[in-house]
């Protein structure tokens, strides 16, 4: 029996540990919602008789929620369809491998139904993760001690791999007064966020949206650490992280701008704080109870100076115009002006005169190998 | 990105126009790996990435602009799904152009 299974191990090389390790690791990793790490190893898996049908099922419920349950489960996410046929494929694979695996065939007969309908609804949150998320939010009491926070922290990110968890607790624990800790939690955060985004980049699709997931984590985390440092009076610190969190977001962050402000106005910079409180009301997001702690702010800064029309005047034709600037930016296109001065260099690295390719009609694909 | 050598072929021969990709790649090694599989057969730039998506305006890739013999930008299309992945579409923009 023993020379039977040693004659059936295959002859590629397992990365590491036998089947029922790779097995077990890609179900751990798929938990955490880590795809690329938990398909590598469940490939691995697959490539052992002994666990090969298990493997394929699982691989084939990974590319199930993929091919048609991912759309927004995560901001940026979408459904890919190239992973529907990978589906079929693994799950018949297990069901081949093993006729009487139950879980395979209810896997297959559920991925034969969205293959067959007209449209899938996302997958809905798990409730262990609700639950675990429930925890945390608990935790805002001040009651609660901080361990019981971290540890509630810790046992959801250990459950699902996205930063969000650690976000959430920064921002409880400087509501808390405990910045040093939350500056710890932000940092977990923007690693959680790097890792997620790159083990999970085929559902982003484009570029830019992966790219924009990216900055997003990056954003957050530096707004987190920048107003901790603000909470700290280390001014000096909560400019340069909060500048970098508005760069990544683009300006276009209710909170940063909120925080930019604050800043400001503490170290005695009206104009800018002015501008900041402005660019926040500008933006549609924002809670309602933020808007109005922002607004009486903005009408603390302008009562000091001589406001020839009410407040409420002033401000309704400011953000107007500031909507106004922002929509025709989103509109201003390249198209009817000539290229841009642009910086080009062959692929090789030598500089590039596009004026070369005048008098021919040309066209120019902006691309990524990502 | 096939769908562009397939529209290719329709203009090869042709000295009026010109395609030309702009990769914003960071990572020089993952573009050459990319452009041996790839083969493309038309010239490929590269540019930096913030520089080009400031100055053209673009936050999806690809991004495909067509410019008339002046040099003016006169299409864009955005991301795969504006663009479609025919090459009829291409021949559109660039029929018009052509006139």
């Amino acid at each position: 029996m023993l020379a039977m299974v040693i004659a059936a191990v295959p002859a590629a090389p397992l990365a590491q540990g036998g089947g029922r390790e790779q097995l077990a690791r890609g179900r751990a990793f798929w938990d955490q919602r880590l795809a690329r790490s938990a398909i590598a190893a469940l490939e691995a898996a697959a490539r052992d008789k002994e666990t090969a049908a298990e493997a394929h099922e699982v691989l084939g419920r990974i590319y199930t929620f993929k091919g048609w349950q991912q759309e927004s489960v995560f901001p940026g996410w979408h459904d890919e369809p190239s992973c529907r046929t990978l589906a079929l494929t693994e799950l018949r694979a297990a069901v081949a491998a093993k006729p009487d695996l139950a879980s395979a065939r209810e896997a297959l007969a559920t991925a034969e139904k969205f293959a067959a309908a007209d449209s899938v609804d996302p997958a809905a949150p798990r409730d262990e993760i609700k639950a675990l998320d429930a925890r945390i939010e608990t935790a805002r009491n001040p009651a609660v001690p901080i361990a019981d926070l971290e540890a509630a922290i810790e046992a959801r990110a250990k459950a699902q791999a996205d930063p969000a968890p650690y976000f959430t607790g920064a921002q409880v624990l400087l509501d808390r007064g405990e910045a040093d800790r939350a500056v710890v939690l932000a940092e977990h955060g923007r690693a959680a966020s790097e890792r997620f985004v790159g083990e999970n980049l085929s559902a982003y699709q484009m570029a830019g949206k992966s790219q924009g997931a990216y900055n997003r984590g990056r954003a957050t985390a530096a707004d987190l650490i920048g107003w901790a440092a603000f909470l700290k009076k280390d001014y000096a610190r909560a400019a340069a992280s909060l500048g970098e969190a508005e760069r990544l977001s683009r300006g276009q962050d209710f909170i940063n701008q909120v925080h930019l402000a604050e800043l400001a106005r503490t170290t005695n910079q009206t104009e800018p704080a002015r501008e900041h409180y402005l660019s926040a009301l500008a933006l549609t997001s924002g809670a309602p109870p933020q808007r109005q702690r922002a607004t009486e702010a903005l009408r603390t800064i302008q009562g000091g100076g001589q406001t020839p029309e009410p407040f409420d005047v002033w401000l309704e034709r400011e953000l107007t115009r500031r909507r106004e600037e922002r929509r025709t930016e989103a509109l201003r296109s390249v198209v009817d002006h000539p290229l841009p001065g642009l910086a080009l260099t062959t692929a090789d690295g030598k500089p590039f005169d596009a004026a070369g390719l005048r008098g021919k009609v040309l066209l120019l694909n902006f691309f990524a190998s990502w | 990105m096939p769908h562009l050598k397939t529209a290719y072929t329709k203009y090869q021969n042709d000295p009026g126009v010109a395609f030309v990709l702009v990769s914003i790649d960071d990572d020089d090694k993952r573009l050459q790996r990319y452009l041996a599989e790839m083969k493309f057969p038309f010239a490929v730039l590269r540019a930096n990435k913030d520089e080009a998506q400031q100055k053209m305006g673009f936050d999806d890739l690809p991004a495909t602009f067509y410019l008339d013999r002046d040099g003016i930008v006169r299409f864009e299309a955005r991301g795969l799904e504006s663009h479609g992945d025919s090459k009829e579409r291409v021949s559109w923009y660039i029929e018009q152009l052509k006139r």
